[in-house]
């Protein structure tokens, strides 16, 4: 392992952990030595550096000392590149053939670029072909299959550019697809859209440009049941079913992460990428590329194009009233989550909590969400015509039955990294504290209290500037630009004429009232344009009350007589306008806004498989549908059969020693025994050969067996000394691994009693939304600041000892926090566990945990599905979030960003006491989301380079903000910008992270997202469109149009489909059937069998998708839709001759 | 009676036996009555016949009450028949019209108060009596093959009318008011069981287009109260002989699913029945078939639907067959060229016979010989008509790619207005037009439609229509079927169009259903939409979008218009398969492919008409060049095809 550049503090920290893992392995090893598992030692063995988990991967010699000698002196990505183009070139291992080359290199490649975490370089790429152009050159066709979903778009992407990279370095040419070609592959992808799904769906002509441009054949194995129509039987691509490894790869990967693409072959200076740009700007406009540099930024709606019903809007795409975009990073943000006021959750309806994932409309597609106090909340207008800003969560709960109009639904924090990993032009930055600070200190010495500053009385700000030409302070800067100049005017006049102004008295200057008549103002359409300008107020006694509003007047250029003192400038531009008029610098307020919707509620739970299992022991059919081993003790075939004995499919092992034969993997004589081999076809015993010598298939050593399951049973409860008081012992109705082999039923009687249920590999999980958590408190974690330095945390972020509870220290790399709920689920599986190491393994127990504060410093795994390796990490506190608080770079370690993705922990001694390969689905992907590995310490460098664009600064520059005016590239700034980046290799990597806006309290907001808590979806509907009525930045009718068309059309449609294409299954035994059998009843066990799709499926949401049609006013074309569709039900599940008996019983029928 | 004609007889009602009671039935005094008896009352939602299902007192009492009753029943009956003979083409076609015509007594109050019946027995079995009646009349005169098949129609019609009928024939004292009628039907049914069983199986032994032509004359005479039957006088007159519309019956339970299979399956195996010589699946997994006399494995046939298809690794393929009794694989080498080269045609879910012999260990039928119920040969063209009939399809009204101009020079040669003396001659001579679907180009088909429409509102769209329609003259008959853009349900059997869509058009336009068979004036043409070619086109190689009519012929081989289920053709499981192409028409009409074709097939007239729509977004990707503003014109007289060019 390379040596890691850390801090002393940091190394005690890593050789503590270590020190602990090693004395868990080794209590581990002492138990499994007994011999009541698969085998004697751990199983999961400890990563070393990525360089050598790439070797072994893909098992070409020489590339782990090559890489680490090229990234010593270039980036991942680069290395990645040149080890590939290395690879191609025979300067590292020696291939066979060109062809051979060729695919190690670009295996190697995309290894390096995942981190040797994933499997995808092994399963997501089938092969790699030569191909001929039609000019009689060659071109490299490489194969992808569905496994290379695990890879990410990013690095899908990239293995493209990889193989261009390669080809050019050995003289390949490139492909030249035929025009039927192109067409086939738009005709293949928008199929994959409809029988899988894509993430992102790149429109005909996108697709067009990709297949037409790009260097590289994108292949692959056919992988759905689907066949394309059209562009049949083409001489060069061998099948006409759906590729959906190219699929995936070319529209998630190069479609989606085009602008990613572009920054590495910019790097690279290659060349014919240029086409890049095209897709970047949008296919199907070209004009909004330009309209950026032009200091631009349009709205997107893409992130509303799929509306969900149940799922709110909460913003149209850059509305006046959406959130408004802050720039900064607080201690639970970025790293594709975002930070918004918890008073905010509660206004809107508690649709968003911690963890949710929202879409949002730029700079990425999602973000998961975080509560942050320090930012303003939404500005809502009560039903007494109050229009009053809440920041606070409290005051939220007591206003929100009064909420009229939310006529602004708040801030948004999104911090420069997400810009930078987006390769997203800044948006303009609104006229912030933050900035603002930066021109007060230019300007001004006095000494000033930080609290006023932040928070100015009106005299103050106009005093800083009047005197010190300070721009006016944000807290009095309104959004001028949401009004145009005929409101400007008419509001001016209004003031001017009806207004008064109260001075106030003592307090000095500013500190005024103006009072407007309320009925005149509301007549006159006055209160909607202090409402736009979000000018607070308070209605009583018929006028309108403005406290502070000295600076508001000023701003119309009224004196504080209310006397026009300046003429209207001749100007368009509002901001403008009021700089003008009141002689002040006025800066613009919200000049971005970003649109959002809701993605995924956040998940805290506990991981089961479906259906849940508790120990893999194959029941066959013997438990019933709940799988039930109890049951399956006392099942008889028929009348006459043994009580217990079952019939299920195990492996026949036999013993080297004595040589009997079992289904276990010990012998009765105490030795391991092999797995018995035989030709499934020949019958003949296959020893140790790969393949049977006769007819050369593969071996195999499954039988169905009868298996005298009782006494195995009885036995296993006397093993554990446990009494047979079990209700319920979950099995499994067959195995999935390779040589069946069962879990001892030992584990699964204890897991019963625990109440804990396993995955696929036998460990115990709990999966979380991860969010990012840089910096803690020991008084949000549940635990003290005793026990937190005795976790080895000594200084808070100012280099203070660490004394207090509410101490603010940075969280160290591998330290997580998990959900209450997640630690008692951890509570009950360490107690279980203890109880196996006692019970089973006859050992000590481990974790001696009796409350859930006990865990705290223990050991755990992070994992993440469609990866192979997990993180170690350490127990450190709890939270009221349902998230999974952790460390960015343990995030990045799983590949995982926080965008709204999820994944789980696990106990350290529950994974290395019962995780084995053994237990691990044969089939593809079966090795993903399993331990297959351990990292023991995190690297920044070879974690996911996601995070490497987090910035630790405690402010950003006053450059930054300028820059963000000029719509600049974030990568321009990229320097002055405290990245991770910078850090890497350096001792700071680890520490002295800091954040620009702090938060109260973590875990603010509602428990639950209502997502969760709403019953039906028609009820989470009916609340989606209360909240868009709401919202001023919502169009309510839109979204009833969007979720009609996106969500309940297709679905009406496709259960009316399927309805009439329909599949059947027998309720006993749970077989499915193509088309009813015509005997009726189960061919097979003779059951009922009844349908898949009712009646009831098809109308689900025919009477709610009418009225909401009726009520919103959609578009005559969606009304006839649905008017059509419920005449088609009708028509289907109405018998028309009962109708006619009723209606015209002896009328004869007409002729027409 | 032996088991196995049991058994035979139980399969053939769509029913399964278990052997005790097969037993049981064997053991009877009179097992033939008793099975008979049981066939007739046995309750619809069962699927295995068990002992307890036979009701031995209930059989005794009704014995009795039959020989009472007997003679009315044979008056009433033979009273039907006449009247059937008669060739009465009224547009009756309930139950409660064929009653209200022979008994003179107030029919109406007996059906729709059910006290007063109870207490009048004899009125309630006069009603069921008539439908054991009219059955029997179709079973004779339909050479035995259109089988009562416990008839749900009635059934179900007079469990709605009255109250519960099931319940009644359960009980023992009113089973016997209930049973006379039973008896009726086991009077005329007995064609069936018994003498006329072998009867009917010689007759379809020398299977001949005059046999089915026979079948079919019946069939048609005896219509007048089948279902969908409408008539429609006058110059051109037309017959809409097989026609959903008005019949369905679908309410979406299960037992409906079954009930559609087995009728499918009945029917196509009685086609396949009489040429030849199979048994019951169920037989086969009994010892005494497979063992072979001396070591030779004796030859056996089986007719079963295809309920999978699958290829060995030594590239044999391997067929699932099943019937109502079972299910049983039969292995194609593909050694036999010929035989495989047939089964790698095959489709799921269609009716086939096979011939092999079985394995030794019983779980496997080697075949050698292969049957689709096919056309016979020896079919004929009909004859002795006149003028011609013009078949579109796919107009597409309200797309933006509808082809306005071609189509408005089309509706001027309808009118007799075309430049070519040629075109007006045929012009004149022009008696029918057929849509065979897609009239509009409807809302909602497909995803983003609106971006593709000229007219957004589907009303509109028809209104169109309907105005383009009301150009034509009015002497020619022009009959309208829907397709997947109509405003109709999208399974299919489709219904015709809603009235207030059709109240638009002139009254020279009659709508029908999808599919539906017509009688024009003596020729029969079954139209089709074409919703199944697209799963014939994937799943038979060598069928292709060009040739269309190529799709339509491997239909009319399997004498079945959609066969897969559960692929594209979404399907409404009603009581009758609307799909079998029973009897054989002379000519079928479909589009929805766009592209245009003609072929003959044993004398029968395949025509798929194109489209009046230009290329869509769809289609491109797809691939497909439609073929646009080309119109069939087929002479009612010799079948003569002409194709018009109207671009």
């Amino acid at each position: 392992m390379g040596e890691t550049i850390a801090s002393e503090e940091m190394h005690r920290y890593f050789d503590g952990l270590e020190a602990r893992l090693k004395e868990a392995i080794e209590i581990a090893n002492r138990a499994r030595a007994r011999g009541g598992d698969p085998r004697p030692v751990v199983e999961i063995p400890l990563a070393k550096d990525l360089a050598d988990r790439v070797e072994n991967l893909i098992g070409v010699k020489g590339v782990a000392e090559k890489i680490r000698e090229l990234e010593a002196r270039m980036s991942r990505e680069e290395a990645a590149l040149e080890i590939g183009k290395q690879v191609a070139e025979g300067v590292v291992g020696s291939f066979p053939s060109k062809k051979d080359a060729v695919e190690a290199a670009i295996r190697v490649s995309m290894a390096v670029l995942t981190e040797g975490v994933v499997a995808a370089p092994i399963e997501g790429i089938d092969k790699v072909d030569l191909g001929k152009n039609d000019d009689g050159s060659q071109y490299i066709r490489i194969f992808y299959s569905g496994p290379i979903r695990s890879a990410g778009g990013t690095a899908q992407a990239l293995s493209v550019l990889v193989g261009d990279y390669v080809r050019r370095g050995i003289g390949i040419d490139r492909y030249k697809p035929r025009e039927e070609e192109v067409e086939r592959y738009v005709e293949e992808i928008l199929l994959y859209k409809r029988v899988a799904s894509l993430q992102y769906t790149p429109s005909e002509d996108e697709i067009r440009l990709i297949v037409r441009n790009c260097p590289v054949c994108i292949d692959g194995d056919p992988t759905e049941e689907a066949e394309v129509e059209g562009h049949r039987d083409l001489e060069r691509i061998g099948t006409n079913r759906v590729r959906g490894g190219m699929c995936l790869v070319l529209a998630e990967g190069l479609a989606l992460k085009a602008p990613k693409v572009k920054k590495h072959v910019n790097k690279l200076k290659m060349d014919g990428w240029d086409w890049l740009e095209t897709l970047i700007g949008g296919a199907k406009s070209g004009e909004s590329d330009e309209d950026e540099q032009k200091n631009k930024i349009k709205p997107k709606d893409k992130y509303i194009r799929d509306l969900i019903a149940g799922r709110p809007v909460f913003s149209h795409p850059s509305r006046p009233g959406g959130f408004r975009l802050r720039y900064g990073r607080s201690r639970n943000t970025s790293f594709a989550s975002a930070g918004i006021n918890p008073a905010g959750m509660v206004l809107l309806d508690d649709f968003i909590t911690n963890g949710t994932q929202l879409k949002i409309e730029r700079p990425g597609k999602a973000a998961a969400m975080s509560a942050v106090d320090s930012i303003e909340g939404p500005t809502v207008r009560l039903f007494s015509g109050d229009l009053i800003r809440v920041d606070d969560i409290k005051e939220a709960y007591e206003v929100r039955q009064q909420v009229e109009v939310i006529v602004d639904i708040g801030e948004i924090l999104i911090n420069y990294g997400d810009f930078l990993e987006n390769n997203h032009p800044l948006m303009p930055s609104p006229y912030v504290f933050e900035w603002w600070i930066y021109d007060y200190e230019s300007v001004c010495s006095e000494k000033i209290l930080e609290k006023d500053l932040k928070n100015p009385s009106a005299s103050l700000a106009l005093k800083l500037a009047e005197k010190y030409n300070v721009p006016l302070h944000p807290k009095f800067t309104y959004l001028w630009h949401d009004i145009n100049r005929n409101e400007f005017e008419a509001l001016r006049k209004f003031v001017a004429e009806k207004g008064t102004f109260l001075e106030g008295e003592g307090e000095g200057e500013g500190e005024g009232i103006l009072k407007l008549p309320l009925e005149d103002s509301v007549k006159e359409g006055i209160k909607p344009v202090l409402e736009k300008l979000l000018v607070l107020h308070k209605v009583k006694e018929g006028g309108i009350f403005v406290e502070e509003a000295l600076p508001f007047i000023l701003c119309l250029g009224l004196d504080r007589s209310l006397k026009e003192k300046v003429s209207m400038p001749d100007t368009g531009d509002m901001v403008e306008a009021a700089g003008i008029l009141s002689g002040f610098k006025v800066y613009p307020k919200a000049p971005s806004r970003i649109g959002a919707r809701m993605g995924r509620p956040e998940k805290s739970d506990l991981r089961k498989m479906s259906p849940a299992a508790q120990v893999l022991f194959p029941i066959s059919n013997a438990g019933g549908m709940t799988r039930n081993l109890v049951s399956a003790s006392d099942y008889t075939s028929c009348m006459n059969a043994k009580i217990g004995e079952i019939e299920v499919e195990l492996g026949l092992r036999e013993c080297p020693a004595c040589g009997k034969e079992s289904y276990f993997w010990r012998c009765e004589c105490g030795e391991f025994t092999n797995p018995k081999l035989s030709c499934p076809r020949c019958k003949i015993d296959v020893r140790g050969a790969e393949t049977c010598p006769k007819c050369g298939r593969k071996p195999t050593s499954v039988a169905n067996v009868k298996l005298d399951f009782r006494p195995i049973y009885k036995q296993a409860f006397e093993n554990v000394g446990e009494r047979e008081r079990m209700d319920i012992i979950k099995g499994v109705k067959r195995l999935m691994n390779g040589q069946m082999t069962p879990e001892p039923l030992e584990k699964g009687i204890l897991r019963a009693k625990h109440d804990v249920y396993i995955f696929k590999d036998g460990t115990v999980r709990y999966d979380m939304s991860d969010i990012p958590l840089t910096h803690i408190r020991a008084d949000e974690l549940g635990i003290t600041a005793a026990r937190l330095r005795e976790l080895d945390y000594k200084e808070d972020i100012y280099g203070k000892p660490l004394e207090r509870d509410d101490q603010v220290v940075c969280l160290k790399v591998q330290d997580l926090l998990l959900s209450y709920d997640g630690a008692e689920y951890m509570l009950r599986t360490a107690k279980y566990v203890d109880e196996l190491l006692v019970k089973y393994y006859k050992v000590e127990p481990y974790y001696n945990a009796e409350t859930i504060q006990d865990l705290v410093g223990v050991l755990m795994i992070g994992l993440a599905p469609h990866t192979s390796a997990g993180v170690l990490g350490r127990l450190i506190g709890f939270t009221k979030a349902s998230v999974g608080y952790a460390h960015p770079f343990f995030h990045a370690s799983k590949r995982r960003n926080c965008d709204g993705d999820e994944d789980c922990v696990m106990l350290l001694m529950d994974g290395i006491l019962n995780f084995s390969r053994s237990y691990l689905p044969e089939k593809r992907g079966g090795k993903m989301d399993a331990p297959l590995v351990l990292t023991t310490r995190i690297d920044p460098k070879e974690v996911d380079k996601e995070a490497h664009n987090i910035d630790l600064l405690a402010r950003y520059p006053l450059e930054f903000y300028r820059a963000t005016q000029e719509i600049k590239n974030p990568t321009e700034i990229e320097s002055i910008m405290d990245l991770v980046s910078s850090r890497l290799g350096k001792p700071d990597q680890y520490e002295h992270f800091m954040f620009t806006h702090d938060t109260s309290n973590i875990a603010a907001g509602p428990l639950k997202s209502s997502y969760k808590t709403l019953g039906s979806m028609i009820e989470k509907m009916e609340a989606q469109l209360s909240l868009a009525g709401k919202i001023r930045a919502v169009d309510a009718p839109d979204v009833a149009e969007r979720v009609l068309k996106s969500h309940f059309l297709p679905d009406l449609i496709g259960n009316l489909r399927s309805f009439s294409r329909q599949r059947m299954r027998c309720i006993k035994c749970g077989e499915k059937f193509r088309r009813p059998p015509l005997t009726g009843a189960c061919p097979k066990c003779g059951g009922n069998v009844v349908l898949t799709v009712h009646e009831g499926a098809v109308r689900k949401y025919l009477e709610i998708s009418k009225e909401i049609g009726e009520r919103y006013g959609v578009s005559s074309y969606t009304r006839q839709r649905i008017e059509l569709l419920d005449y088609d039900i009708c028509s289907l599940f109405e018998n028309h001759k009962v109708k006619q008996l009723g209606l015209s019983d002896f009328m004869s029928g007409s002729a027409r | 009676m032996n088991e196995i004609d049991i058994v035979r007889a139980v399969t053939e009602e769509g029913y399964q036996i278990s052997p005790s009671a097969v037993e049981l039935i064997k053991s009877s005094i009179s097992p033939e009555s008793l099975l008979k008896y049981v066939l007739s009352t046995i309750d619809d939602c069962i699927f295995v016949i068990e002992s307890e299902h036979i009701d031995l007192k209930g059989f005794e009492a009704s014995k009795k009450a039959f020989d009472a009753s007997e003679s009315p029943s044979l008056t009433l009956s033979r009273a039907q028949s006449g009247n059937m003979s008669a060739g009465n083409m009224s547009s009756g076609n309930k139950p409660s019209d064929v009653i209200s015509s022979p008994s003179s007594e107030p029919v109406n109050s007996d059906r729709l108060n059910n006290s007063e019946k109870v207490k009048t027995p004899g009125s309630l079995s006069d009603s069921l009596e008539e439908e054991g009646s009219t059955l029997s009349v179709e079973t004779e005169v339909v050479s035995g093959f259109d089988i009562p098949h416990n008839n749900p129609v009635t059934d179900s019609d007079i469990s709605f009318s009255q109250e519960p009928a099931s319940d009644i024939a359960a009980h023992g004292s009113l089973a016997s008011t209930v049973y006379p009628s039973s008896g009726g039907i086991e009077k005329q049914v007995s064609s069936f069981f018994g003498e006329a069983g072998s009867k009917s199986f010689s007759a379809f032994k020398s299977a001949s287009r005059a046999d089915s032509f026979f079948s079919n004359e019946g069939a048609l005479s005896s219509s007048s109260r089948a279902e969908g039957v409408r008539h429609i006088s006058g110059l051109n007159p037309i017959t809409v002989l097989s026609d959903i519309t008005g019949h369905s019956t679908c309410v979406g339970e299960y037992v409906q699913f079954v009930q559609y299979f087995r009728d499918r399956y009945s029917k196509l195996s009685e086609i396949l029945r009489g040429r030849m010589n199979a048994r019951p699946i169920e037989s086969l997994k009994k010892r005494s078939f497979r063992r072979g006399s001396d070591g030779g494995n004796e030859e056996l046939s089986i007719i079963g639907i295809v309920s999978d298809i699958s290829s060995t690794n030594n590239g044999h393929k391997i067929l699932s067959l099943e019937d109502s009794t079972g299910s049983f694989s039969v292995l194609i080498r593909n050694s036999d060229k010929e035989l495989y080269e047939l089964a790698s045609r095959l489709i799921l879910d269609e009716v086939i016979g096979v011939t092999g012999s079985v394995t030794n260990d019983g779980n496997l039928m080697l075949a050698t010989k292969i049957l689709q119920p096919d056309v016979p040969n020896s079919i004929q063209h009909r004859t002795g008509s006149h003028g011609k009939v013009v078949l579109i399809s796919d107009v597409h009204v309200g797309s933006s790619q509808f082809l306005e101009d071609a189509w408005l020079d089309f509706l001027d040669f309808l009118k007799g207005e075309s430049d070519s003396e040629e075109m007006r001659e045929i012009a004149s001579q022009v008696r029918y037009l057929v849509v065979a679907g897609d009239l509009v180009d409807g809302i909602g088909i497909y995803p983003d439609q609106e971006m593709e429409l000229d007219i957004l509102d589907v009303y509109e769209q028809y209104r169109k229509a309907a105005d383009y329609f009301k150009e034509i003259p009015r002497h020619i008959r022009v009959i309208i079927s829907p397709g997947n853009h109509d405003a109709v349900r999208q399974a299919e059997p489709q219904p015709a169009l809603p009235e207030r869509i059709c109240a638009d058009f002139p009254e020279n336009v009659t709508f029908v259903g999808n599919p539906a068979l017509v009688d024009l004036d003596g020729i029969r043409i079954l139209i089709y939409h074409g919703r199944s070619i697209d799963d014939l086109v994937a799943s038979v190689p060598g069928v292709s979008y060009h040739e269309p009519a190529g799709a339509v012929l491997e239909m009319l081989k399997r004498r079945h218009l959609a066969p897969t289920y559960g692929s594209r053709v979404s399907i409404s499981p009603e009581k009758k398969d609307y799909f079998i192409i029973d009897p054989v028409p002379d000519i079928i009409h479909t589009g929805h492919v766009h592209t245009l074709g003609v072929q003959r097939y044993k004398n029968v007239l395949l025509v798929n008409s194109g489209t009046w729509q230009a290329q869509t977004e769809f289609q491109k990707r797809v691939n497909l060049v439609p073929v646009p503003a080309r119109v069939p014109v087929v002479d009612l007289a010799d079948f003569d095809v002409k194709i018009l060019a109207f671009d």
